[in-house]
């Protein structure tokens, strides 16, 4: 995928900031305002702490969820104390998809730029992640160190967090529909983000994704800072699938025109009927190559200047993703003189397309858990020929969801031409070979192996020394074929990535 | 991909007619708004049985503002959507009732899910807004309830004498209840059915088949599927037909371990808690 914009624009369109103009510098806090230390609060830092250590040292999950679980059952207002109540600035990233590498893009741009940050980069995303980070990062004195939090937030965590974080910048990646079984409709999600939105403090900064239409209209009528991020290419990166969802005009309902699809409904935009159409975006990828599975290369327009950039990871997703970070960057005022640099260095989130050497053979393991991040992972691979040797797992747990429709929407036929050979695990590998089989995946091809561990042995018998087999799997699934392998000694633990 | 096709040890075998089969065609009803759900998998189903016999077939796409003759085709499928999609294709469904009706008359095989089950009704009123006109093929009415049913589903049903259970997964919270003119589709093995009281799902009116089983609903219920491309065949040749059988240890695997599931969540009322109590409170999620 190679592009040219045939018309640069000579004169950067005018950022749009809502109205409330460019920010000033970012200034972090460097003062504590540190509420009283109740008994309560301490008891509940002490416990949390506890946690941590106890969770780190039994080895199961590096104490990512269970120590904010256990401070907000001894003190349910212990993320506010740490957190809004001492001023720390905190950046929260909710969407569907690209949460998580938006927040080390994020992160990896203030640290560049001089900030000190707190993150929740194992991807622990719920209350209890994200109450699990701040009692990580304070004091027994309830001292939150002056850094900023880069949290990424899941969708239905939001509206239970908004008020203890009181973020300095929100930013919506994109809206897919994700477990209708456990979120709901698209719809209501969408009026989750506007109620937060909505109540976002005068002087925070809103980012949002231009290209997808329900996110590009959240909070129209708030008057703080609105920076807008999106692509600005001339051909198309994608085509609208069954797995597209807002394709319909979020004012009137009219059939959406694209002037350019770049993935999935997120594209170039307008309605024919009422006149909505994509605002102008402040941050826009004007150029884009994807090359191979290890390697980004995009082209950004900001207010600020322009930035190349090459980034060690692939697809059009990315480009979306580090063009968010720099919006939020500039909603906060950070400087971006050392972006490149800063985005050159960071490499995938574990089981995002990561590349794995296990012992004679390589695998790349991909973790996918909606019909567009699969497809997206699906086409990432394609770059490098359709996938021969497949691990594909999904199960059923309380994070997972627990209705698999959704694997009917996934573009499975893109990929079973090349399929030599199929393992199929995880609790519901009952479903998903029965989908591969009707995507046209010849069932003499596929081996159902439940057990993961025992796949992942199943799947690397067959390959032939030097082989790669690509896993494709849901969050559980990955989480344990990742545990498998480092056990194995060919990976760190997943919240060390 | 070859699927072997296994002849059955005894009794008539299909065999194509002199000059082959016919072409089965399948419309698919608002492709573009009622996709939410994976029934899209329904279609392929269809698809995919025909093409391992031998049996061509020719889908068309019918959305909103498209025209059409119903009893051109011998399958119609219309499928479940989210409240925003269902309102466009009620307001829609208007211009297309009479023909559709015509169809039904005429013993065309209509499959609907969900929305579709809702909207081949007389009326669909939701718990909030105003009600939406069915197409009135189906003598059910469905009111929006407080409750989500949430959860995998068993049902027994019986088509043409041959009795057999299917499988899915209900996510619906409208209440249909059936008028006289109505028979169930079937009887609730486990699951809510049309309003979690009667005991009854789905509905059925000469080959119109309705219920609320997503899944998708079809790859899972081979025989099913079988039964309903058995039906348009029959109806379109003006004979009785028995369809070669296939391989289905993948299919049966898929509906034995949804029967499970269905069977073990019996008597609660969603697989999960509302979302509203899971939102913040699971161990971990990223995205």
């Amino acid at each position: 995928m190679t592009s040219r914009t045939v018309d640069k624009p000579t004169n950067a369109a005018a950022p749009g900031w809502g109205t409330a103009g460019p920010p000033p510098p970012f200034q972090p806090p460097t003062k504590h305002r540190v509420p009283p230390l109740t008994p309560r609060r301490f008891a509940a830092l002490m416990a949390g702490k506890a946690a941590a250590v106890a969770s780190r040292v039994s080895g199961r999950g590096g104490g990512t969820s269970v120590p904010g679980m256990v401070a907000r059952r001894v003190d349910p207002t212990i993320l506010a104390s740490l957190v809004a109540d001492q001023h720390i600035p905190v950046i929260a990233i909710t969407g569907s998809n690209g949460k998580t590498t938006t927040a080390r893009f994020s992160a990896a741009l203030l640290r560049a730029a001089g900030f000190p940050v707190s993150h929740n980069k194992a991807g622990s995303n719920l209350v209890q992640g994200v109450t699990s980070v701040a009692v990580g990062a304070a004091d027994l004195r309830g001292r939150t160190p002056p850094r900023v939090m880069v949290m990424e937030i899941d969708e239905g965590a939001l509206p239970l967090v908004a008020a203890e974080l009181r973020p300095s910048a929100l930013l919506v990646t994109d809206l897919f529909r994700d477990q209708l079984d456990r979120y709901g409709e698209i719809y209501a999600v969408a009026d989750t983000f506007e109620a937060v939105a909505r109540e976002l403090a005068p002087d925070s900064a809103l980012c949002l994704n231009a290209d997808d239409p329900i996110v590009a209209g959240l909070a129209p009528t708030r008057s703080g800072r609105r920076v807008m991020f999106g692509l600005e290419l001339d051909h198309d990166t994608d085509r609208i699938t069954r797995a597209a969802d807002t394709i319909r005009c979020p004012r009137c309902r009219a059939n959406l025109v694209y002037d350019h699809v770049y993935l999935s409904h997120m594209g170039a935009w307008h309605c024919p009927a009422c006149g909505l159409e994509r605002p102008p975006l402040d941050v826009a990828v004007t150029e884009l190559e994807v090359r191979g599975l290890d390697e980004t290369r995009f082209h950004l327009r900001t207010p600020a200047g322009e930035l190349d950039l090459v980034v060690p990871q692939s697809g059009v997703h990315i480009a979306y993703d580090a063009a968010a970070a720099v919006a939020i960057s500039l909603g906060l005022g950070v400087p971006l003189d050392h972006a490149a640099e800063a985005l050159a260095t960071v490499r995938p989130a574990f089981g995002r397309l990561e590349r794995i050497a296990a012992g004679r053979h390589s695998i790349v393991l991909g973790f996918a858990k909606n019909p567009t991040s699969f497809n997206t992972t699906l086409r990432a691979l394609a770059t490098e020929g359709l996938p021969r040797q497949l691990l594909v797992a999904a199960s059923n747990t309380l994070v997972d969801g627990e209705d698999f429709a959704w694997l009917w929407d996934v573009d499975f036929e893109s990929a079973a031409g090349g399929v030599e050979r199929v393992t199929v695990s995880g609790l519901r590998a009952d479903e998903l070979a029965n989908r591969l089989k009707y995507a046209g995946v010849d069932p003499a091809v596929m081996t159902i192996v439940e057990d993961r561990p025992a796949a992942l042995d199943a799947a690397l018998a067959g390959l032939e020394p030097g082989g790669t087999l690509t896993i494709l799997a849901g969050y559980t699934p990955t989480i344990e074929l990742r545990e498998e392998m480092r056990r194995r000694g060919w990976v760190g633990p997943y919240w060390e990535v | 991909m070859a699927i072997e096709l296994q002849m059955a040890p005894q009794g008539p075998v299909t065999e194509a007619p002199e000059g082959g089969w016919p072409t089965l065609r399948i419309a698919h009803l608002y492709p573009s708004l009622l996709n939410v759900a994976g029934d899209g998998g329904n279609l392929m189903a269809l698809e995919r049985r025909c093409a391992w016999r031998g049996i061509p077939t020719e889908t068309v796409a019918i959305d909103a503002g498209d025209t059409a003759d119903f009893s051109t085709f011998d399958i119609v499928l219309f499928h479940g959507g989210q409240d925003v999609e269902m309102e466009i294709v009620a307001a829609d469904l208007g211009s297309k009732a009479p023909s559709l009706r015509a169809a039904a008359d005429q013993g065309v095989v209509i499959f609907a899910v969900c929305a579709g089950l809702q909207l081949l009704g007389t009326r669909y009123s939701p718990s909030e807004g105003p009600p939406m006109e069915g197409a009135a093929i189906l003598d059910l009415e469905t009111r929006g309830g407080p409750q989500r049913f949430m959860q995998h589903a068993a049902v027994d049903i019986t088509i043409d004498g041959q009795r057999g259970t299917i499988v899915g997964f209900e996510n619906h919270s409208g209440q249909t209840v059936l008028g006289p003119g109505a028979q169930p589709f079937g009887t609730v093995i486990a699951g809510a059915g049309n309003n979690g009281t009667d005991g009854t799902e789905g509905a059925v009116r000469d080959h119109v088949y309705a219920t609320y089983l997503h899944g998708p609903v079809l790859p899972k219920n081979p025989w099913l599927t079988d039964q309903l491309i058995r039906i348009a065949l029959e109806r379109r040749l003006g004979r009785e037909i028995v369809l070669a059988p296939l391989d289905d240890s993948v299919e049966q695997r898929a509906h034995d371990v949804a029967y499970a599931k269905a069977v073990r969540n019996r008597g609660q009322r969603t697989a999960l808690e509302p979302a509203h109590l899971v939102r913040g409170r699971s161990d971990e999620a990223l995205g």
